[in-house]
């Protein structure tokens, strides 16, 4: 039904995809694994034909194939290769027939003016009968349980294909936002497509509902197919197994660290996605967060930071009560973060480099009635030599450098003042082999210093290689905890995996 | 190369406008009287401009600069004639008045959060209103004192008084973008509210900061109005608020190109008003201004947009 043949993708830096070959069956759910950078999402991506692949590589579907470089979203959709991601794009005010006919076109009278709304319903009612919506064509999405929005994503994504079950059906992460029962609906419904033989390639993070759901499982590691296995022939640890191969991968390089006096201590915090978490950190420790996405790390560093409201529970640092109201205050007291998102929450793209190090304490630099710019600049240069930023001059905009390089401007702009606790959240994504060392070495070298340190990472071996202690965290909870030689990315993967079910 | 012309090409447009009208005009346009003319005439834009600066660096725009400009204007006309006030206490009125609306605006904007030009396009209608019915449509003109109006056409060491005053206004507004941390976090803000916020700066208080200031730089230009005009009129005001938003566009494109600045915004004032007056010194009609001023600032947008590459407004 569906054929990859050879597909490679080369990034500056970085082989993401190495002679990659997939096969899909018809009527097959065809699960597809591996961690993060493994190549998953740039192996979709150029299905979709939204990035291009290296030379060499073809696709075909049914009788067609076609060259991989040459791919376009238009040839996948003409080929009728349909996606529905994560979260899928989807009007909640709008009704489940404005939904369908969204971005299709509406059931319109002779001269495609008005909307003829009898006609419009009607093929709604079609197509939720079709799809096993539980729904009617009139209610507003937002009234739907959000298994049935998930569906009506993929009813709008195949209600054009020929025949009732051509095509093939991508569904990137689909359960993500789904509450536990809505995904027993949602993997039930699709079992019933492949049944009618709809071809399904699922794209998941959560073992238990592989093995549920799919017929074979293929896993990609390090941009290479891992192989391709019958499902009921798997069990979670095979699967973990073919994600990681057997290689001892990164085993723990870093010596513990002298526990003292935590510096910080969080007790029973819980927020919106985060309940009821307790741990401490260190000086000079660097304490990982595992969790794959929805494991509530990510909300937890920014609970911690004063970014996001607590509901209950209870901060200390150096065993004093610390309630910080927002991220100045944290700062103040001696805190710093880094977000995931550095386009977003952390980059002044158009500002000079000197100006990005220095913003948090400009103020220092505003002595007799002026801003010292020589001192500013002096401090940015010694930044850039301290934190092996690739620059020509500390006068150039942030957006001219590498992404590593970027991030290691962030990391500067923290590190300057030697926080007494340092929170980071995915610090190398997106960034090159080489920065990444540079990145784990600067952070080594901040705990040497005194600084504490949480990193949030859903990059297992990152976590191998920089931490003392692994703290596993999934639904909102932290469910395991590694230290030293302990852990390794086979231990992290199938905690936060398993304890995600 | 093309940095520098970035940089200077609006220098060299002001100095080719300014040449050729020269030698096309040599009895009026080149004389000390036209020259001291315009340089007088728009010390009030130019003001205005500036006022504008502090909000828009923050990435906030401002449409009720022309009308908190005219409330100003006639506040302190009031003060003086309808209320018989002296002047020391006339003028810190209007630059008041202009303060306190300036705060209105950054409330509403930064605390409550309300698009900003939808704020400020309300808060300027309101005015408009207000102001007709105070003043009937008219303007006050009586009981002006002529130490204010000497000031407005005076000259000082051959240069128009006003001229000093936007002089001062263009240190000061410079020294708080460039020179201290208030301007340097407006930007910060202007170019990544979110990020800012996570390296806390307090985006709230300062967004508010830069209308009070913006504000009150508008009340100064609207005490200036009635030294220029010799009186308080409700509507003048919005004849400014276009070219001064074309001035500080068309400002953006040069000296530090992709960033509002007050050398270009100087620079974008002159060479509009000298274009303007040279053709009209030429016989064109006057309502080549209005023309003159929406396509150069079409065009200053496009331009920018097109070599800054980026967003940065």
């Amino acid at each position: 039904m569906l054929r990859l043949e050879n597909i490679s993708k080369t990034f500056p830096g970085t082989r993401a995809l190495d002679g990659v070959s997939l096969d899909l069956k018809r009527g097959e759910i065809h699960a597809l694994v591996g961690n993060n950078g493994s190549g998953k999402s740039t192996l979709i991506k150029i299905l979709a034909g939204v990035e291009k692949s290296d030379p060499g590589g073809r696709i075909v579907v049914g009788e067609r194939s076609h060259d991989a470089v040459t791919f376009s979203p238009r040839d996948a959709k003409r080929a009728g290769l349909h996606f529905v991601h994560q979260v899928p794009a989807l009007f909640p005010w709008l009704s489940v027939a404005e939904n369908l006919a969204i971005g299709r076109g509406f059931e319109t009278a002779r001269f495609g003016m008005t909307i003829r709304w009898p006609d419009q319903h009607a093929r709604a009612r079609k197509l939720i009968e079709r799809f096993h919506i539980r729904a009617l064509p009139e209610m507003p999405l937002v009234a739907l349980d959000p298994a049935d929005r998930t569906l009506v994503a993929i009813a709008r994504a195949l209600q054009d294909q020929d025949g009732e079950h051509a095509g093939v059906l991508v569904l990137d992460e689909p359960t993500a936002a789904l509450p536990g029962p809505e995904v027993e609906r949602l993997l039930a419904t699709l079992r019933s497509y492949a049944e009618a033989g709809q071809t399904i390639l699922y794209v998941s993070h959560h073992l238990d509902e592989i093995l549920r759901t799919s017929h074979r499982v293929s896993a990609l590691r390090d941009g290479k197919l891992a192989g391709t296995r019958e499902t009921r022939e798997l069990d979670e640890r095979q699967v973990v197994g073919m994600m990681l191969g057997h290689a001892p991968a990164g085993a723990a390089l870093s010596q513990p660290r002298s526990s003292g006096a935590p510096v910080l201590t969080i007790e029973n915090l819980s927020g919106r996605a985060v309940s009821d978490v307790s741990l401490s950190v260190a000086r000079g420790e660097i304490v990982g967060l595992a969790g794959i996405v929805g494991s509530g790390a990510a909300e937890l560093l920014s609970l911690v930071f004063g970014a996001t409201a607590r509901h209950s529970g209870r901060l200390l640092l150096d065993g004093q009560p610390f309630a910080p109201r927002d991220p100045a205050d944290a700062i103040v007291k001696g805190l710093a973060f880094l977000p995931a998102d550095r386009a977003l929450d952390a980059s002044f793209a158009s500002m000079s480099l000197r100006a990005n190090v220095s913003l948090p304490r400009v103020g220092r630099y505003f002595r007799g009635l002026r801003l010292r710019h020589d001192s500013e600049r002096k401090d940015a240069r010694d930044a850039i030599a301290k934190f092996l930023i690739r620059a020509s001059s500390e006068e150039q905009s942030l957006d001219t450098l590498s992404g590593g390089n970027q991030q290691k401007v962030v990391l500067a702009r923290w590190l300057h003042d030697r926080p007494k606790v340092f929170l980071l959240n995915e610090p190398t994504q997106g960034v090159d082999v080489h920065a990444r060392q540079e990145i784990h070495q600067l952070l080594r070298a901040a705990a040497a210093q005194g600084t504490a340190i949480l990193v949030a990472s859903s990059d297992f071996r990152e976590l191998c290689e920089l931490c003392d202690r692994a703290l596993v965290m999934a639904k909102g909870k932290i469910v395991a905890e590694l230290s030293g030689p302990a852990i390794d990315t086979h231990r992290l993967t199938e905690l936060s995996h398993f304890a995600s079910q | 190369m093309s940095l520098l012309l970035q940089r200077y090409g609006l220098a060299v447009l002001f100095v080719i406008a300014a040449v050729t009208f020269s030698l096309l005009l040599p009895d009026s346009f080149p004389t000390l009287l036209n020259v001291r003319n315009i340089a007088a005439s728009q010390a009030v834009l130019a003001i205005l401009a500036l006022a504008a600066l502090p909000p828009l660096i923050a990435g906030q725009f401002d449409m009720s600069l022309g009308s908190v400009l005219s409330l100003a204007s006639v506040a302190t006309a009031s003060a003086l004639s309808r209320f018989g006030l002296s002047l020391w206490l006339a003028l810190p009125i209007g630059v008041a008045v202009g303060a306190l609306l300036g705060f209105c605006n950054g409330v509403l904007i930064a605390k409550v959060g309300v698009n900003a030009l939808i704020t400020t396009l309300g808060v300027a209608t309101a005015i408009t209103g207000v102001l007709s019915w105070y003043t009937g449509g008219t303007s006050i003109l009586t009981g002006i004192p002529d130490a204010l109006t000497d000031v407005g056409s005076g000259v000082w060491l051959g240069l128009p008084q006003p001229l000093y005053l936007m002089g001062v206004v263009a240190l000061f507004v410079w020294y708080l973008l460039e020179h201290t941390p208030f301007g340097r976090h407006l930007h910060a803000i202007g170019v990544n509210p979110s990020a800012a916020r996570l390296v806390g700066l307090d985006v709230e208080r300062t967004v508010v900061r830069s209308f009070v200031l913006s504000g009150a730089l508008v009340g100064l230009a609207g005490v200036l109005l009635v030294a220029r005009q010799g009186g308080g009129n409700p509507l003048m005001g919005n004849y400014f608020l276009m070219p001064a938003l074309s001035a500080v566009f068309l400002g953006a494109t040069a000296i530090h190109p992709g960033r509002f600045n007050v050398p270009g915004t100087l620079l974008a004032v002159f060479f509009l008003a000298v274009s303007v007056s040279g053709l009209a010194l030429a016989g064109v009609d006057n309502w080549v201004d209005s023309i003159f001023n929406g396509a150069a600032l079409v065009i200053a947008v496009a331009l920018s947009t097109i070599l800054g590459k980026k967003r940065r407004f």
